[in-house]
């Protein structure tokens, strides 16, 4: 009865019918509260900057984290407990190109929408973390460079960030790695958020880089239920945004081959990130926040 | 092939709807944003082959479906292997002629062919046009189980029917069915009499049922008249059977047996006898039954009187008192005041036989006498030179000098006789009026060995105070009947009609002609003499006295009911075509489905 009562949680409800409720920053914020409440606490206590709890004093722990004050006031021996902290440097490489900014039905978001809502979500998970995370938005060029802090107040810079200037005709992904690799002096973990509408080749050199330097990539490829099966659109000549290419073609009849062709794609890129030791996700815009949150917080959580 | 309707041929040119559809579909104009258009470029580059297989598959899919339905659409006929006929326009002929009620291997042949047209009728369908037409002329159209129905209530006939007409008219019944498939299925016993001729059926085809087995050797009565009509009251029954040895025969007249007897075929005898009794009365001659039990008996009527009084007068000339008297003498008349035999000038009243006046110059006397005794006749012109006298009992006659016997209006008699063309001999109500008198000098009748006979017929038949006669018919028979008839007794509703005639019973037996309330003569039906010679003709016999564009004779029922229906050499196709299309259209389907995946 009483989890009748309680309210959805905000990571597993429909991804449009929740950005339609409030900006990005608002989101978020639940998302990242419903993503926490279904996530079971970290087993590992250590003596963080981050207060966790008491518990009672045990010989031989260290007198350094005996609460002095407490066993004055009550003579009570315990020592204080923190949240166990990392410092990781996680960088965000968000794609807005122009092909971002499509929806295949007007009751989904566009692939951009929904991928800087689960940018904002991520970003705010691991600033809560403890970990700092920074922002590279590009197109054909970069939009927005945001260098890795781990402060709470960062994340409304990089939530501000998001409304930065976009839109340009192409994806340079290899140039934003470069930049994202940049940022991050010493090893740590870079989010890699596109559609990957473009060449695989290219890709492999900016991701093989960053791996060689000790970085962890997770590539989020970003996808509308209408690019995985053409949808239900019939006879038309199919028009790329960012290039103009035209294709006549009637969906009914390539269909099976299209779906073909975009599982081949996608085995290709899911190869070319096993080859570079990268993790590669596929996120429809029709799931949850909740289920690629959780993949790219397991990848964070596979580091030390 | 042909086509029941090949308007709907024009349905076809909807095939080019999937090819221009083909052609045009890379010119759609409208235009889609679709980020993805690279996996579809690669999409189609790398399944092009199988693309164009697949949509060239769809194309001809579509045009052999839409084809298919336009020619199933125009009602395809054609020979195909397994079941069905294309819509037959079907006349099931049934010969019900007195014949087939013989009996042959247990059972009459018409049961036989009753048996086969039902199961050829199971084979029709309701796309059929069907009719039924008897030998006996009876037409019945609709459903095959109403003709079946039909079929069963078939009796045989009284008489030989006619077969030609029966099969004209349903050659006539088939060929305005609207139906291009049409045929004749003729079930027969085969009787070669039934064939006396070709019969020219040239546009449709006939099959023909004709039963083997050799019919027992038949006998029956071949003749059966009374000599004369009238028995005053002495006559004879003249009889004749058809039989392969002498036969035992039995005459029974108004229910009574008459004689007893035993003829030889071919022979005729003449059975005298002067029953009691008056009147008209009918009467039988039988012979023993056997496999035909129609042809047993053969009816003939007689009237029964006295002796006619009569007296002749001077003016009759030198010949007609010894003739009378020779008549008093035989007891076929009596002297008396009943009827007289006179000159036409001469007689005071009716009856009589008036003879034409000796001298041209008594023409006008005469006219002006027949005019006092509503005789409706007039003495015209007087013609010499000899001519032949044609009628009953008087040919070879011949007469020299003659009068032109002019009909006054409203005159209704009958002409007995003829002389060059014109009326000779001329009877009416109590009267009978002849162009010439009887002398050498003017004809040679009164000469001749039958002007007794002749008139002794005059005065019992014509003369005597009940006139009337014998008419004789085959069963369904068009007759014309005297002027008088008023009804027929034992025939119904039967009468005469406007033209002056009848169409006697269908079954034998003796009808007596009515006359105000009396009977005034009889209508004796008996069937042709010829139906009772049960020979039949052979298949190839049979097929050359059908004229038609295609014969088949069976004797076997399984390949004569197989072989109905198949006039146009082949079934309807409309079934198979539509469930060819349907396959395509199934084809398509999972053609398309399979492009489409699962979406």
């Amino acid at each position: 009865m009483v989890e009748a009562s309680r309210p959805p949680r905000a990571d597993l409800v429909d991804p449009a019918s929740l950005a339609a409720l409030g900006h990005v920053e608002i989101v978020a914020r639940w998302i990242v509260d419903g993503f926490l409440t279904g996530l079971h606490r970290s087993p590992k206590r250590g003596f963080s900057v981050e207060f966790a709890e008491h518990r009672p004093y045990q010989p031989g722990d260290d007198l350094r984290y005996l609460d002095w004050k407490i066993a004055a006031r009550a003579d009570r021996w315990v020592v204080k407990q923190f949240e166990e902290e990392t410092n990781l440097r996680a960088t965000i490489v968000l794609d807005v190109s122009r092909s971002m900014m499509w929806s295949g039905a007007p009751t989904r978001l566009t692939k951009l929408a929904y991928a800087e809502r689960l940018v904002a979500a991520l970003a705010l998970l691991l600033l809560r973390q403890r970990d700092a995370v920074g922002l590279v938005r590009y197109d054909d060029e970069l939009r927005t460079v945001v260098p890795p802090r781990a402060r709470t107040q960062h994340w409304r810079r990089l939530v501000a960030a998001l409304d930065d200037p976009h839109g340009g005709r192409a994806s340079e992904g290899p140039r934003a790695l470069d930049q994202a690799a940049r940022l991050i002096r010493r090893p740590g973990m870079v989010v890699l958020v596109s559609d990957l509408l473009m060449d695989v080749e290219q890709m492999r050199g900016a991701v093989r880089a960053l791996r060689g330097v000790g970085h962890d990539v997770t590539v989020l490829h970003i996808m509308d239920p209408s690019e995985r099966d053409l949808g239900s659109v019939r006879e038309a000549i199919f028009v790329d945004p960012e290039t103009e290419l035209a294709v006549p073609a009637s969906a009914a009849e390539v269909r099976e081959a299209y779906r073909a062709t975009v599982e081949a794609a996608i085995a290709e890129w899911r190869a070319l990130c096993a080859a570079t030791g990268a993790a590669y996700e596929t996120v429809l815009t029709d799931a949850p926040f909740g289920v690629p949150l959780r993949r790219a917080f397991a990848a964070r959580q596979r580091l030390p | 092939m042909g086509f029941l309707a090949p308007l709907y041929l024009a349905l076809a040119a909807a095939a080019a709807v999937p090819l221009l559809l083909h052609l045009m579909r890379r010119r759609s104009g409208t235009r889609v944003e679709f980020p993805a258009v690279r996996y579809l470029q690669r999409a189609e580059q790398e399944h092009s082959r199988h693309l164009r297989l697949r949509n060239l598959l769809l194309m001809l899919l579509r045009v052999a479906a839409v084809l298919l339905i336009a020619l199933a659409a125009a009602r395809p006929v054609g020979r195909m292997a397994g079941a069905g006929h294309p819509p037959t326009a079907l006349a099931v002929v049934l010969d019900n002629s007195l014949s087939t009620g013989q009996v042959v291997g247990g059972r009459p042949v018409l049961d036989e062919l009753k048996q086969v047209a039902g199961e050829l009728l199971d084979r029709a369908s309701a796309a059929d046009r069907l009719w039924l037409v008897t030998a006996d002329g009876r037409v019945e159209t609709g459903s095959a189980a109403a003709l079946k129905a039909a079929v069963q209530a078939v009796r045989p006939y009284g008489g030989a029917g006619r077969l030609p007409d029966a099969l004209a008219r349903a050659a006539g019944l088939v060929e305005g069915g609207g139906l291009p498939a049409r045929q004749i299925a003729l079930l027969t016993d085969g009787q070669a009499t039934s064939w006396a001729g070709r019969i020219a059926l040239p546009r449709v085809s006939v099959v023909v049922y004709a039963p083997t087995g050799t019919p027992a050797a038949n006998r029956a009565v071949a003749g059966a008249e009374a000599r004369p009509a009238r028995w005053t009251p002495r006559g004879g029954v003249v009889v004749r059977v058809r039989a392969p040895d002498s036969a035992a025969y039995r005459i029974a007249l108004g229910g009574r047996t008459l004689a007893r007897g035993r003829v030889a075929p071919g022979e005729e005898e003449l059975v005298q006898a002067a029953p009691s009794g008056e009147g008209w009365t009918a009467g039988t001659v039988e012979v023993d039954p056997d496999e035909l039990r129609a042809d047993d008996a053969r009816h003939f009527a007689v009237w029964l009187g006295r002796p006619v009084p009569v007296t002749v007068d001077a003016s009759a000339g030198a010949f007609a008192a010894p003739a009378i008297a020779t008549l008093v003498q035989s007891g076929r008349a009596v002297a008396g005041g009943q009827v007289t035999v006179a000159g036409a000038d001469g007689a005071a009243r009716l009856p009589a036989l008036l003879l034409a006046p000796t001298d041209p110059v008594r023409a006008g006397a005469a006219n002006r006498n027949l005019e006092r005794l509503g005789v409706p006749w007039r003495f015209g012109a007087v013609r010499r030179g000899r001519a032949a006298v044609r009628g009953e009992r008087v040919d070879g006659a011949s007469a020299s000098l003659r009068y032109e016997l002019q009909a006054q209006p409203g005159a209704a008699a009958d002409t007995l006789a003829t002389a060059g063309g014109d009326p000779w001999m001329v009877a009416g109500d109590g009267y009978v009026l002849v162009a010439s008198p009887l002398v050498p000098t003017a004809t040679d009748l009164p000469v001749r060995a039958g002007f007794v006979p002749l008139l002794g017929d005059l005065l019992s038949q014509r003369l005597s105070s009940e006139p009337g006669g014998v008419l004789v018919a085959a069963p369904g028979q068009r007759v014309r009947v005297p002027a008088w008839v008023t009804g027929v007794e034992g025939a119904g509703a039967l009468r005469p009609g406007a033209d002056g005639s009848l169409t006697a019973p269908a079954q034998p037996g003796v009808y007596f002609l009515i006359r105000g309330t009396a009977r005034a003569g009889a209508l004796v039906v008996n069937p042709e003499p010829d139906e009772s010679v049960l020979e039949r003709l052979s298949p190839s016999q049979l097929r050359e006295r059908l004229g038609a564009s295609d014969v088949r004779v069976a004797t076997a029922a399984p390949r004569f009911v197989a072989s109905a229906f198949d006039a146009a050499g082949g079934r309807a196709l409309a079934t198979p075509l539509l469930a060819g299309a349907l396959l395509l259209l199934v084809a398509e389907s999972l053609v398309t489905r399979r492009g489409q995946g699962r979406a």
